[in-house]
């Protein structure tokens, strides 16, 4: 598989180096279109996905949506599951929130975007499913697509280490992608070189520092293939 | 204003507050609430997520459960006053 795109646009959050006070007024500022019985609903996942996506399409803009998260809002199912164990009612709430697609969902409220909204469960192979998804919108015909990766720490109950599954930090990536107009050319291709880089949350952190800095390529090596993604020139 | 009224406000004002506890609605305070004004849609805005979760709290609270087979539940949920009133009928 090899595949060109153009990413148009392209926002991390919170930012990799960023000042805890400073991140949280600017959340607020990226957060107030959102409506207040809206709000209310967000989780601190939600929340960093909305800033991450906000900064990536203007107001009004309706474009398809993939979203790309390995956990999901686990701690929401594990804290219902500590409240079945206690024999205690679940909140219908959080159930509602808890469900994979739960951000998703929000997203299309808040945002009024009506197109298609698709939720991958990224397994092993990490951020490949999630572009393979978008790469297939803008085959069939989509003028752009917006991507958006999320995870957060995992709940201290499952093991994470030596699986590679999570890292400490929670973090959101959009990029707003298509296969012409004004960005950064990237080439993506998979090799048969197989080895383990982690899964999404942590091949995350590697993809934002290729995107950041001046590395020309960055590969991530799964248990079955690798994945390449290369600056282009022109 | 006579005991019985005083205790029905009182049940209002704690419903309120169960209202604003259950249902995120961090930045409301009680005085936020009119006793008599809708609590979905166009008045407060709740919805049905939001029935089902205040269901819940009411059960454990007053141990008064909703059933939305037998009772009228949009009648119940009409308003604060509405939900007073049924809860105060059920606990007797």
């Amino acid at each position: 598989m090899q595949q060109d795109f153009i990413v148009l646009k392209w926002a991390v959050w919170p930012p990799l180096r960023g000042d805890a006070e400073q991140d949280s007024a600017r959340q607020k500022e990226l957060l107030a279109s959102v409506p207040k019985m809206l709000k209310r609903r967000l989780s601190p996942l939600a929340k960093i996905v909305f800033c991450a996506a906000n900064q990536c399409i203007a107001e009004h803009m309706i474009v398809p949506v993939v979203f790309s998260s390995s956990h999901g809002e686990l701690a929401k199912s594990f804290s219902m599951m500590e409240m079945l164990e206690a024999g205690q009612e679940v909140s219908p709430t959080a159930f509602s929130l808890s469900v994979h697609n739960a951000i998703a969902g929000l997203f299309s409220i808040a945002w009024n975007n009506q197109l298609q909204s698709t939720m991958v469960a990224a397994g092993e192979e990490g951020l490949a499913a999630g572009f393979i998804e978008a790469l297939g919108l803008l085959q069939e015909g989509a003028e752009q697509v917006l991507l958006v990766f999320y995870d957060e720490p995992l709940v201290d109950f499952y093991p994470s280490e030596p699986f590679k599954l999570a890292t400490d930090e929670s973090r959101a990536l959009a990029l707003r992608i298509a296969k012409s107009g004004e960005g950064r050319k990237l080439k993506m291709s998979s090799l048969s070189l197989t080895g383990n880089d982690g899964e999404q949350p942590v091949q995350l952190a590697a993809f934002i520092r290729f995107l950041a800095e001046s590395q020309a390529q960055l590969t991530l090596k799964t248990p079955r293939h690798s994945w390449r993604w290369e600056k282009m020139s022109g | 204003m006579d005991s019985k009224e005083n205790s029905m406000s009182s049940l209002e004002n704690e419903l309120k507050q169960l209202i604003i506890d259950s249902l995120d609605l961090e930045d409301m305070s009680i005085d936020d609430i009119d006793s008599h004004e809708p609590l979905f849609n166009e008045g407060l805005g709740l919805d049905s997520i939001d029935a089902l979760e205040l269901g819940l709290a009411i059960r454990k609270k007053y141990n008064v459960r909703i059933d939305a087979e037998k009772d009228d539940v949009e009648k119940i949920f009409a308003s604060v006053a509405a939900l007073a009133e049924f809860i105060k009928s059920e606990r007797h």
